[in-house]
C-alpha cells in the first residue's frame, strides 16, 4: 500500500497579542507547528504523542483542512486538504475527543440521519453502515435516547459512528478517549483497531499512552511545535538503549554501602526498592550475581522503561 | 453548483428543518415563552405608535395607519431573516470564541449554508405570522388601491430588505472571527435597524442617506411599504441594487474571515 499521508516542512504561525497597559498591545508570532514532516502509510495507525501546546491539535486541523498552513505542503490521499476542502473531507472522518459533532438535545440517530443527507450516502450504504458500526460499539439501544443523556463513553462511540458513516479512507482522532473511564477506553481501542484491519489508516493524537501502545505501530512525538521522533514503538523504546526498570524487594533493609553502584530511582519502602539498569553493560545473569553480593532479595520483576519516561527523555532531549 | 449539489443541500435543509423543530420542541415551555417574548417584543412598536397617535401626536404626513404598515413590514422581515438567519450570528460567534467551527469545516459543503441550515430558529416564526397578521390589518386600513405594480414593487422591495436583514447578520458574524466575543455588536444592529421602522422623511437628509444607500435599513420597512401605499420615494430602486450589494459584501465578508480561523488552543 501507498502513503496515505504525505506533510513536508508544514508549518503555522499565527500572530497574538500581549496587553501592554491598560490600551496598548503588542503583535506577538507564536509558532504553533515548525517544519514537520511525516508520511502514514495506507492502513496505519500512526499515534501523534507529545505535552500540551505541543502542535498536536494544530497539525491534526491543518491535515483536515480546517487551517491553512503556513508554509509547507500537505498531501491526503492525493488532496490537498486546505485548497480542495469540499471534496476531501468527503474521504476522511474526525473525532475530537473535546468537540462533538452530535446535536445535544435529539438523539443520535437525528445527527447521523443530517450527515447522511449533507455526505449524500444513498439508503442502503446508510443502512448497513449504520447496523455495522452500531453492532460493532454496541450501542444499539442508545441511538434513539436525546444524546444529553448518554454517558461520556457512550456519547464518543456515537461521535465514531457520525465520523465513520461515510465510509472514509483516513480518520483523525484527537484525544478520542480523553475522560473515558477503563473500560470505555478498550470499547474504542478494540473499535480502532477493527476498523484499521478493514483497511482504515488512522491517525491519532493522545495523551494516553496506552492507546500508542495499544494501537500505534508507527509512533510521532512532536514539542514544542517540532518534530522530535518518527519510528516504530520498538524503535522508540530502544531509542533510549538497553535501560530496564528492576523492581526488588528484600528480606532486610538496605544500608547504602549495600547499594553502591546501582541506580537507585525510587524507594516505597525500606524493603521496596526501584532500581534502573542499563542491559546492554550488564546481562541478566551478571545482575542476579551483582544484586545476590550485596542484597537478600525475596521477589524481583524487570520491566521495561514506562513509555511517559521514553517520551519524557526524548522531549527533553531534543529541547537541550 | 451543479443538480447533484442541489439536490443534496435540499435534502439536509429537510433534515436539519426537522431537527430544528425537534430541538425547539424538546425543551417546550422554554420553546413557547421564547415565542411569546420574541412576538411581543416585535409588537410592542406598533402598539407605541398606537399611543403616540392616540395622544394626538404623529408623523407629518402619515397616518397611523400608515406608519403602522410600515411597521409590520419591518416585524414580517423581522421575523422571516430570524427564521432563517437568526442563530447564525451567535452560532458563530460561539464556534469562533469556543473553537469548534472546524466541526464545520469538516463537513463536505459550503460553511455559510451549512450554519444557516443548522441554525434554523422556529420561534421566530411567531414573530413572521404576528408581522403577516398585522401587515393584512394594516393594508387593509391604508392601501385604498391595490395596482400589480405596486404589488410586484411591494415584493422586490421587500426581498431587498430581506437582503439587508441577511447582510446585517453576515457582517456581525464575519466581524466575530477578528473579534471575538464582541456580544453588544447584534444590540448595535438592532438600534441601526430601528431606523427602517419610521417614515424616512422624520429623519435628517444625512441620516437619510446613510439607511438609504450605506447601511440601507431603510429597505426593511419603510420602502417596501411605500411601494404598496403607491408612494414613489426617490431612489427606491437604487437603494434595493444598494442592498443585494450589502448582502454580498456579507457573504464574501464572512467566507473572508473564515479563510483566517486559527482555532483554540487544543
Amino acid at each position: 500500500m501507498g502513503s496515505a499521508v504525505e506533510v513536508e516542512n508544514l508549518s503555522k504561525t499565527y500572530v497574538t497579542y500581549k496587553r501592554k497597559g491598560l490600551f496598548r498591545r503588542e503583535p506577538t508570532t507564536v509558532t504553533a507547528v515548525d517544519d514537520v514532516s511525516l508520511t502514514i502509510e495506507a492502513g496505519e495507525i500512526c499515534g501523534v504523542l507529545g505535552p500540551n501546546g505541543a502542535g498536536k491539535s494544530t497539525t491534526i486541523k491543518m491535515l483536515c483542512g480546517a487551517l491553512i498552513p503556513t508554509s509547507g505542503t500537505v498531501r491526503v490521499l492525493g488532496y490537498e486538504p486546505f485548497r480542495e476542502r469540499r471534496r476531501y473531507v468527503r474521504e476522511i472522518g474526525a473525532v475530537f475527543g473535546q468537540k462533538s459533532q452530535l446535536v445535544w438535545d435529539i438523539p443520535p440517530v437525528d445527527s447521523f440521519l443530517m450527515n447522511k443527507a449533507i455526505y449524500g450516502v444513498p439508503d442502503v450504504q446508510y443502512r448497513e453502515t449504520l447496523d455495522e458500526l452500531v453492532s460493532l460499539l454496541d450501542v444499539a439501544d442508545k441511538i434513539e435516547v436525546p444524546t444529553r443523556v448518554l454517558s461520556l463513553g457512550e456519547r464518543m462511540k456515537c461521535e465514531f459512528i457520525m465520523a465513520m458513516l461515510h465510509r472514509p479512507q483516513v480518520v483523525f482522532l484527537d484525544e478520542p478517549t480523553i475522560g473515558l473511564d477503563t473500560i470505555a477506553k478498550a470499547g474504542i481501542r478494540e473499535f480502532v483497531r477493527g476498523m484499521q484491519q478493514r483497511g482504515t489508516t488512522f491517525l491519532l493524537t493522545t495523551h494516553d499512552l496506552e492507546d500508542v501502545e495499544r494501537l500505534a505501530e508507527h509512533v510521532v512525538i512532536i514539542g514544542g511545535g517540532t518534530k522530535v521522533f518518527d519510528g516504530s514503538l520498538q524503535d522508540l523504546k530502544r531509542s533510549l538503549g538497553e535501560t530496564k526498570i528492576v523492581e526488588l524487594t528484600l528480606a532486610h533493609p538496605a544500608s547504602d554501602a549495600d547499594l553502591e553502584g546501582l541506580s537507585v530511582v525510587g524507594r516505597r519502602s525500606d524493603l521496596e526498592l526501584t532500581i534502573e539498569v542499563d542491559m546492554a553493560l550488564m546481562g541478566p545473569a551478571e545482575l542476579f550475581a551483582t544484586l545476590s553480593r550485596s542484597l537478600e532479595i525475596t521477589d524481583i520483576s524487570i520491566r521495561e522503561l514506562p513509555m511517559e519516561r521514553v517520551i519524557t527523555e526524548i522531549y527533553t532531549s531534543s529541547r537541550r | 453548483m451543479d443538480a447533484v449539489a442541489v439536490r443534496r443541500y435540499l435534502a439536509a435543509y429537510r433534515v436539519c428543518l426537522r431537527i430544528a423543530v425537534r430541538q425547539a420542541t424538546t425543551y417546550r415551555a422554554s420553546f413557547l415563552l421564547s415565542s411569546v417574548i420574541t412576538l411581543v417584543g416585535n409588537l410592542a412598536f406598533p402598539l407605541v405608535t398606537v399611543l403616540i397617535y392616540g395622544s394626538g401626536a404623529g408623523f407629518p404626513g402619515w397616518t397611523a395607519d400608515e406608519v403602522l404598515l410600515i411597521q409590520s413590514v419591518f416585524t414580517l422581515s423581522a421575523g422571516l431573516s430570524g427564521l432563517v438567519l437568526g442563530g447564525v450570528v451567535f452560532v458563530t460567534m460561539d464556534r469562533v470564541r469556543e473553537g469548534t467551527l472546524e466541526i464545520v469545516l469538516l463537513k463536505p459543503v459550503r460553511p455559510l449554508p451549512f450554519i444557516v441550515l443548522t441554525t434554523l430558529q422556529p420561534e421566530s416564526a411567531g414573530v413572521a405570522l404576528g408581522g403577516a397578521v398585522l401587515l393584512g390589518w394594516a393594508a387593509s386600513r391604508s392601501v385604498h388601491a391595490v395596482s400589480v405594480t405596486g404589488v410586484l414593487s411591494f415584493v422586490g422591495l421587500f426581498l431587498a430588505g430581506l437582503c439587508v436583514m441577511a447582510g446585517m447578520s453576515l457582517v456581525m458574524a464575519a466581524t466575530s472571527f477578528r473579534w471575538v466575543g464582541n456580544s453588544r455588536l447584534p444590540e448595535i444592529a438592532d438600534s441601526t435597524r430601528t431606523f427602517g421602522r419610521y417614515p424616512l422623511a422624520i429623519f435628517p437628509r444625512a441620516v437619510q442617506s446613510v439607511v438609504t444607500f450605506v447601511v440601507p435599513v431603510g429597505m426593511v420597512g419603510f420602502f417596501p411599504a411605500s411601494a404598496l401605499l403607491g408612494r414613489s420615494v426617490p431612489g427606491m430602486w437604487p437603494a434595493a441594487a444598494t442592498c443585494v450589494a450589502f448582502l454580498g459584501f456579507g457573504v464574501w465578508l464572512y467566507h473572508h474571515q473564515i479563510r483566517h480561523y486559527q482555532g483554540v488552543g487544543g
